[in-house]
This record gives structure tokens, C-alpha cells and sequence, in this order.
């Protein structure tokens, strides 16, 4: 299974997840906040390199899984450490070990208060956001899953803002009553499969109604964590208290779980629940992309501007993944890491402007523009980025989600389209007021524009802006082979579409 | 006789440590007596060292069959041990808070540590009997220790009245079994039990029992005191009582369901199930406006005693292994909260949650530890919580195929673990959000407090995540009932 010119025995994939928690350790440690936050950075990039022979030795030819790691974990209960990567989970671990230096790298001046614990934080999340994209084993999926939990309601609720207590509960609260459901569906396929492997569980024929139940309980958990309308009210609260650092995690990779556990468990395991009930789903997702629009176009809150910009854009991910279809489902794909990019670069420029200008009104922030021009040309294309301008990244993932769209069922396809519009109207709104808007602003004399380590924060970003943009083919090639093969399983394959334009 | 008596070895070795504690007292300069605690806990962990030492097979029995060791009575006996060891260092902490006596506290520690232990072991109502009345005798003075408090004195004459309520149940229940069936050994009760289906007299003996059973295991409808008496008793106490007494109850409990009356539990019907039910949802939202500390852990100490009530409801050996995993995972939980509430308060008579409030700030590692705690009682993953709950939850769904109203359990036991997770949430949010409580920092720690804390919060990670070897000595515990 091992690609050539590796060691087969090598288990990088357990190096990944586990050499965050060890770096964690040697944090705590350390003394002086300036050493922390330099080894969190060095470690942080350590893994973000160790990730390279992973992809490196990835064949993207096969759907198979790769990298496999099979041990016995608690042999009574039939529980096994199981650990793989296909085309999907290997881009969203890339997406979640590229975006944490620059977490490292956003959190530099704005933590100030218990920083080796931030760092810690930051480290543990990262273990666990890898675990759950790599873990084969259900219960390891889960323990992955929750374990999430408790650090990022402590980056929201110990480094958050004013109501930051408030946010981290509901946040907590939420996403808690998703997971209970999530193990109940698990403890019911184990009762009726009798196995914890997701590819043993994959493919499994299960009747009909049992396949319902579990699609619910699954939809239930993921739905919450997308968020998709109407679970989303917690997504607002988070990401306006939690710090910037917490805010990239949250829409950079948090977010995906939800639509990864969709691709991962819910298409394969339950296929003909899913072909059932997928078109409710979709028009819930056009909800989605509707209501996000609508209302990101009345926030006067920067974060929360983009934070509504993100249940728009999940919902694109939702579309396509319901539509069934190649296009939709490569689409959907895309769009995750396109949105993982994107928003996480829009929360970083919002939280440089909030250390700047200390408020995110619109209003307040109107004009600053013309003070930081630097600034203002990485905001600018972050934010075209956003409403899917052609030419960068976000443009290909909509297109085909919404080709899928057209594919799967015209209403919907033109319910979703007014969402397109929608997002070019709060975003050259947001972009126009903070960039151009407005008379000189007296306060805003003597703000400095970015500086080297912001720039660096934000310059690998907008690099992916252009190269997915102008090239996606390397990336989808990654994924198309897997993408295909859950089209089988999902027994639903659409005419084979051209992969990628 | 000589044979029994190495047969009861563990227990003799407990006894001798508590009668050596007494003694030692007598003859220490008083400003050496403190020290008697760490030499309790030495004592009781080379017992329990020991106890590792002892085979399982072939099961060895005493006393004309009245005492039985198998590896369920061992399992519990290392248990108890553990628990009593910790419970002593807790104590130790907790010196303050006694005038006087710190050697007769350790020493009964030892003499309720030796009944729970026999209780383990038992195979006949008398033994089962004087088992739980030298457990239950001891506690009434263990509740009422610090005798100049009024709160300690009011829970000790609760504990008192309900206790001996309860023990006039557990005695008549058994009087009317053998008035009945002319019998009181367990297995011979098995045995002629076919020919008294239906018999009134021997039901009711049985239900009062329960009663009796169910007053120690907290469970509804016998679970009234718990709140009062928690929140009176000394922090050493109160977490002695909801492990050590509770883990009493359970194992009496499985004795009797499943070696005395296996044919009667197997024809019980929804009851077991009921209770569980009700035991569970009484404990979480009774849990809910709780500021005491010992009061919230009260309430979850019923609502713990309904979570373990379901592996018995399950009637199967998958079920009676998650019950002794959880009791694993449970004392290690429930030390680690009231080693760090002992080490804030110093045995001092408030317990107010809302006083944690800025421990986060105050005592960093304390703060941890407890929230590890928490974590874990409210079911966390990875920690031995979680384990503990999803085993229960496996157990009733396994059995759903056989009993369909196993489902409904379940399904209740995931809401109940769900509404949990608020409650001991608010510990850890008064532990970092809460209002800052005073500046008054937390004393130092003592070299046995830490080993302790780090012991408790190491059993409670590792029990999560490898829980192998502990569940493998659960589940080769739960084969002997032979379900």
C-alpha cells in the first residue's frame, strides 16, 4: 500500500498527528513567551513539512486508501488504531497543516495574556483536526472528533471578546448535541455491522430505514458543525468573540469536519438514504447560500461579515455535494479548501485591522484604505477571492458546484444562483468602504501599514489565491480519483464530466 | 480455619493496619501523628501491591462457602483499596478540618475499607449483612467527624436514621428469604428458588433487599439522603462515601441479581431499566441549580448511580463489564475533583462553586486537574468517562436485539449524559471565567497530594485511552457471574 521509495513501515501518518501534542509538551516548559511563540512557529512548519512526503508519495491514480497504519488499539472491544488517507482527507490535512503557522504567525501580537497556553491550545487542536482526517476506525474518528471540542472552546472562551463566555458555550453546547447523535449512529451501525472500519462499513448493504435513521443522526452532527441553516447560530457568536488564530481554525478547517463527515461517512456508508433524501438537503443548502447572503449584506461587523460569508459558502459545499453528481462533488471539494483559504485570509485581515483600528465596524474602518495600501491590495483580492471572481481560487468551486447543480435539477440551480450575486454585493460593499470609502478619517493617522511577518502571514495565502485559481488541475487530480470512487459506492455516477476546466 | 483465615488474608492485613494506626497513636508524640496518615497510605498501597500477587484461579472459598474469592471479588477489593488509599491522602489534606483524631479517621477508613472488601467476597445474607452494617456503622461517625460543625452533625443523624432505615429493610428482607426458603447461602438459594416461583413472601423479602442495596448505591427511590449527607460530610468523607460505599452497593447488588436470585432478575422485566431511568434523571437535573460543591456532587452521584443501573438492566455479561469499568474510571474522576476542592478549601466548612473563581489565574495546575475531572465525569473523550458511558450505551444497544425497551434505555442514557456535560461544565466555568474570589492564593502542595493528583489524573487518561488491561480484568470479573 506503501507508495515506492519509503519505507513501508514508516507511520508518517501518526507522525503528523501526534508531533503537534509532543511539541505541545515541550511548550509548556518553556519560559519566556518570546521562545514560545518562535518553537510553536518552528514546530508548527515542522509538521507542515512532514506533510510533504506524504504527498509526495501519494498515488493519486488509485481511491484506495493509503499510508494505512492498522494496530491493535483495545483488542476486547475489536477496536483497532487505523490510520489512511485518501485523495479527500490528504487535501484537508495539507489545508489544516499549511494553515496553522500562519494561525502561529496571526496570534503574534494579538495574544498577549497566557500565551504558552494559547500555543498549547493551538497544537492540541491540530493533532486532533489531523486525527480526524485520518482515522479509519470509527471510535478513533470520533475520539479525534470530540476531542476538538474542549480546546477550541477554551480558544474562544478564554482568549475571546467581551461575550466571549456566552459564545464558547453555545459553541460547546452545539456541537456537543451534534456528537451525541454522531455516537449513536455509530454504536447503531456497529450493533448492525458488527465492525469499527469505516471501509468495512463502507459498501456495507444495510436496509433501507436503519440507512435513514443513520443518515438523520449523522445529518444531525454534520449540519451542525457545516453550519448549515437552521444549526448555523452559533457560527456568528464564535467567530466574533474567538481571536483571530481561533477564527482561521474555525472557518479554515472546523468547518469542513462537517462536510467531510458528509463525504467520508454519509454518501458511502448510507447511499441510498442520501440519494433519498438529497434533494431536501439541497434546497436546504440553497437556503443557506441565500439566507448567508442576505444577511452578511446587513452586518455593519466586519467579522460577522464574513462570518454569514461563510455559512454562504458552506452551502455551495453542501450543493455540491448533494447534487451526486462529479462536478458537484469535485466542486464541493474545492470550494473547502477554496473557502479554508479565503475566509481564513479575510478573518487574518480583519483581525490586522482590528489590531490597528480596535473596533471592526464598518463604519470606523471606512477610508483606512488610504493609510495602508499594502493592506488594502491583500484585502481586495481576499476579498474578489470571496465572491468568486474568475481567475482565482473560489471561482472553479462554485462553477462546478453549481454545474452540478444544473445537472442535478434546474430550480435549484437557479434558486443558488442569486447567491453569486449576493456575494459580490456584501463584498465589494465591505471592500469598497474599508478600501476607498469615505472622508478622511483623523483617526486613522499614523497607522502603519503591514509589516514583514503580516506580509508573510498572508503572501503564501494569496499565492494558492492565483495558483488554484489559475491552475487547479494539480489539486483536483488529487482528489478526482477518490471523488469517482465515492460516485460508486454512492451508485449514483452522473455521466463521467471533464475533471477539471 | 487456618486455611480460611489466608483466605482472607487482604482483609486481616486491612484490619491490622487500622488497629496499628490506633495503637501507634497512643504511643507518637502528638506532633508526629500527622505523619500516621502517610503511613496508612504506604500501608494500604503495599496491600494493595500485594493484592496483585493473589490468583483468581481457582476460585478459593472460606467460611463453609459464606466468602468466596474470584476475580470479581478481587477486581472490587483492588478497588476499594485504590480508593481508600486515595481517600486517605485526601484526608491528610483535609487535617484542618478536624480538631482532633486524625489517627481514629484513618483508622476507620481501614475498618469501612475491610467491610467493603468482605461485602466483595460475600456468598451468604449474613455476611453479606455484617458486611454492610460495619460499612455503614463506620460512616456514621466518618460523616459527623469535625463534631463541632452543625452541618457535619445534622448530615451524621440523616445518614444515622436513613441508614438504619435501610438496614431494618436489608434485615427483615432476609429474614422473610429464609423464613421462605430456609436458606441464606447464595448459591443454595439459586438452586431452590425454581420451586418457589411466585411466592409472595420471597419476593417481597428480595425487594426489601433491593431496598436496602439501593439505599447504599444511592439509586431511586432510596436516594433522598444523598444531597444532605454529601454536602455535610467532610470532603474525605463524602468521597470515600460516593466510591467506596456506592461500589459497596454495586457489588452486593450483582451478588445477589445475578448468584443468589439469577432466575427471579432474569424474569424482572422492565424494572431494572425503570429504576435506571428515573435514578439518572433525578441525579442530572437535580444536578443542574446545585452551588454547594458536595451538593453537585451528590446529585451526580445519583445520577452515576442510574448510569451504572443500566449495565444491570442489560442482564449481560457486556453490561456488568462496562458497570466495573466505569466504577474504574469513576474513582479516579471523582478523587481528582475532590483532592483539588480539598486543597483550595483546606478544610474549611464552605464549599461554594462560585469561590473556584479564578483558580484558572490562582493555581494553574489545580485548575487543570479539576477540569480533568470534570471532563471525565461528564464523559468527555478520550477520558475514562467517556469509555465507561459508551460501554454502558454498547451494552444496552447489544441487548436491544433480545429486550427492544434496551433501546429506549439507551437512548435516555445519551440525553442524561448530555444534560451532565452542563453541569460539570459549570465547574470548569468558575474555575476560568468565574468571578475572581478573593486574591488569596492556594497553599503549597504537598508531595503526596501531588502524586496523588498525578496518579488520579494518569488513571483518568489512560483508562480512556488504553483501557485494555482494566478492561480486560472487568470483563474476565463480570464472566464469573457466569450471564
Amino acid at each position: 500500500m506503501s507508495p515506492p521509495g519509503l519505507p513501508a513501515s514508516f507511520p508518517w501518518l501518526s507522525v503528523l498527528i501526534f508531533s503537534p501534542l509532543a511539541a505541545a509538551v515541550v511548550v509548556a516548559v518553556l519560559r519566556r513567551e518570546r521562545a514560545v511563540r518562535w518553537w510553536t512557529l518552528a514546530a508548527t512548519l515542522a509538521v507542515a513539512a512532514a506533510a510533504v512526503p506524504v504527498l509526495v508519495g501519494f498515488d493519486p491514480g488509485t481511491p484506495a486508501f493509503q499510508f494505512v497504519e492498522d494496530r491493535p488499539w483495545i483488542p476486547p472491544l475489536g477496536l483497532r488504531y487505523t490510520l489512511g488517507v485518501d485523495g479527500l482527507s490528504l487535501v484537508l490535512v495539507l489545508l489544516t497543516v499549511g494553515i496553522l503557522p500562519l494561525c502561529v504567525l496571526a496570534s503574534w501580537r494579538y495574544i498577549t495574556t497566557r500565551v504558552r497556553e494559547f500555543m498549547i491550545g493551538l497544537l492540541v487542536m491540530e493533532t486532533a483536526m489531523v486525527g480526524v482526517f485520518c482515522a479509519l476506525d470509527f471510535v478513533l474518528f470520533f475520539l479525534f472528533w470530540e476531542a476538538m471540542l474542549i480546546p477550541m472552546a477554551l480558544l474562544i472562551g478564554v482568549w475571546g471578546g467581551p461575550r466571549k463566555v456566552y459564545a464558547a458555550l453555545k459553541f460547546f453546547i452545539y456541537t456537543m448535541a451534534g456528537s451525541v447523535f454522531l455516537l449513536a449512529a455509530i454504536i447503531a451501525l456497529y450493533r448492525q455491522a458488527g465492525t469499527w472500519d469505516l471501509r468495512a462499513l463502507m459498501g456495507r448493504e444495510l436496509p433501507l430505514a436503519f440507512q435513514v435513521w443513520v443518515f438523520l443522526a449523522f445529518f444531525l452532527s454534520f449540519a451542525i458543525k457545516v453550519p448549515m441553516v437552521p444549526f448555523h447560530t452559533w457560527l456568528p457568536a464564535a467567530h466574533v468573540e474567538a481571536p483571530t488564530a481561533g477564527s482561521v481554525i474555525l472557518a479554515s478547517v472546523l468547518l469542513k469536519m462537517g462536510t467531510y463527515g458528509f463525504l467520508r461517512l454519509s454518501l458511502p456508508i448510507t447511499p441510498d438514504a442520501t440519494r433519498l433524501l438529497a434533494p431536501h438537503l439541497c434546497w436546504l443548502s440553497v437556503a443557506a447560500i441565500v439566507y448567508g447572503g442576505l444577511t452578511a449584506l446587513a452586518q455593519s461587523d466586519l467579522k460577522k461579515l464574513v462570518a454569514y460569508s461563510s455559512v454562504g459558502h458552506m452551502g455551495f459545499a453542501t450543493l455540491g455535494i448533494f447534487t451526486l453528481t462529479r462536478a458537484g462533488i469535485e466542486g464541493a471539494v474545492l470550494q473547502m479548501i477554496n473557502h479554508g483559504i479565503t475566509t481564513g485570509a479575510l478573518f487574518i485581515c480583519v483581525g490586522l485591522l482590528y489590531e490597528r483600528l480596535h473596533t471592526r465596524e464598518l463604519a470606523a474602518a471606512a477610508g483606512v484604505g488610504r493609510q495602508v495600501p499594502v493592506f488594502a491590495g491583500f484585502f481586495g483580492v481576499f476579498a474578489l477571492s470571496s465572491m468568486a471572481f474568475p481567475g482565482t481560487n473560489s471561482f472553479i468551486g462554485e462553477f462546478l458546484a453549481l454545474a452540478g447543480a444544473f445537472q442535478f435539477s434546474l430550480p435549484v440551480a437557479l434558486a443558488a444562483v442569486p447567491g453569486v450575486v449576493l456575494a459580490a454585493a456584501y463584498m465589494l460593499r465591505m471592500l469598497q468602504r474599508v478600501a476607498y470609502g469615505g472622508p478622511q478619517n483623523p483617526d486613522h493617522t499614523g497607522v502603519g501599514d503591514l509589516n514583514l511577518r503580516e506580509v508573510l502571514t498572508l503572501a503564501p495565502l494569496l499565492g494558492l489565491v492565483f495558483w488554484i485559481g489559475l491552475q487547479p488541475g494539480p489539486l483536483v487530480r488529487l482528489f478526482a480519483a477518490s471523488v469517482g470512487h465515492l460516485l460508486e459506492q454512492t451508485a449514483a455516477g452522473a455521466p463521467p464530466l471533464a475533471a477539471a476546466p | 480455619m487456618v486455611n480460611d483465615l489466608a483466605v482472607i488474608g487482604l482483609e486481616l492485613a486491612v484490619v491490622f493496619a487500622g488497629l496499628g494506626v490506633l495503637l501507634a497513636d497512643l504511643w507518637l508524640p502528638a506532633a508526629r501523628r500527622p505523619h500516621l496518615a502517610l503511613v496508612t497510605a504506604w500501608v494500604l498501597g503495599l496491600i494493595l501491591l500485594a493484592s496483585f500477587g493473589i490468583e483468581a484461579e481457582p476460585v478459593r472459598t472460606a467460611f463453609g462457602g459464606m466468602y468466596r474469592l474470584d476475580a470479581l471479588a478481587l477486581f472490587f477489593k483492588r478497588f476499594f483499596l485504590l480508593a481508600a488509599l486515595l481517600v486517605t491522602v485526601v484526608a491528610r489534606e483535609f487535617r484542618e478540618g478536624f480538631e482532633a483524631g486524625h489517627a481514629e479517621y484513618h483508622a476507620l477508613t481501614c475498618f469501612a475499607l475491610a467491610g467493603m472488601m468482605l461485602a466483595a467476597s460475600a456468598q451468604h445474607f449474613a455476611l453479606l449483612f455484617v458486611a454492610l452494617e460495619l460499612v455503614t456503622v463506620t460512616f456514621y461517625v466518618l460523616v459527623s467527624f469535625p463534631r463541632r460543625r452543625v452541618t457535619a452533625l445534622e448530615a451524621g443523624v440523616k445518614y444515622l436514621i436513613l441508614g438504619a432505615l435501610a438496614s431494618a429493610f436489608l434485615v427483615f428482607g432476609i429474614a422473610l428469604v429464609y423464613a421462605a426458603t430456609g436458606t441464606l447461602a447464595f448459591e443454595a438459594l439459586a438452586g431452590r428458588l425454581e420451586t418457589f416461583t411466585g411466592n409472595r413472601l420471597v419476593l417481597a423479602g428480595l425487594l426489601l433487599v433491593g431496598a436496602g442495596l439501593g439505599f447504599k448505591l444511592a439509586a431511586v427511590p432510596f436516594q433522598i439522603w444523598a444531597p444532605d449527607v454529601y454536602q455535610g460530610a467532610p470532603f474525605p468523607t463524602t468521597a470515600f462515601l460516593s466510591v467506596g460505599s456506592k461500589a459497596t452497593g454495586v457489588v452486593l447488588l450483582l451478588r445477589v441479581l445475578f448468584e443468589a436470585v439469577p432466575s427471579l432478575t432474569a424474569r424482572s422485566g422492565p424494572l431494572l431499566s425503570v429504576l435506571a431511568g428515573l435514578t439518572m434523571f433525578y441525579g442530572v437535573l437535580g444536578a443542574i441549580p446545585q452551588r454547594s460543591l458536595r451538593r453537585l456532587m451528590g446529585y451526580s452521584s445519583i445520577a452515576n448511580a442510574g448510569f451504572l443501573l443500566v449495565g444491570f438492566a442489560t442482564r449481560s455479561t457486556e453490561g456488568v463489564g462496562a458497570v466495573l469499568f466505569y466504577l474504574a474510571g469513576y474513582v479516579f474522576a471523582v478523587l481528582l475533583v475532590f483532592l483539588v476542592a480539598t486543597l483550595v478549601w483546606r478544610g474549611a466548612e464552605a464549599d461554594e462553586i462560585a469561590t473556584l473563581g479564578g483558580l484558572g489565574r490562582r493555581a494553574p495546575a489545580l485548575a487543570a486537574s479539576l477540569t480533568l475531572g470534570a471532563a471525565s465525569l461528564a464523559g468527555i473523550p478520550p477520558l475514562a468517562g467517556f469509555l465507561g458511558k459508551f460501554l454502558l450505551i454498547r451494552a444496552a444497544v447489544l441487548g436491544g436485539a433480545e429486550n427492544p425497551a434496551l433501546y429506549w434505555l439507551a437512548a435516555i442514557t445519551l440525553v442524561a449524559a448530555v444534560v451532565a456535560i452542563y453541569y460539570y461544565f459549570g465547574l470548569v466555568r468558575a474555575v476560568y471565567w468565574g468571578e475572581e474570589a478573593g486574591s488569596a492564593s492556594v497553599g503549597p502542595v504537598s508531595r503526596s497530594a501531588r502524586a496523588a493528583l498525578v496518579a488520579c489524573a494518569a488513571g483518568v487518561l489512560g483508562l480512556g485511552v488504553f483501557p485494555g488491561p482494566v478492561l480486560g480484568w472487568a470483563r474476565l470479573a463480570a464472566r464469573g457471574l457466569g450471564l
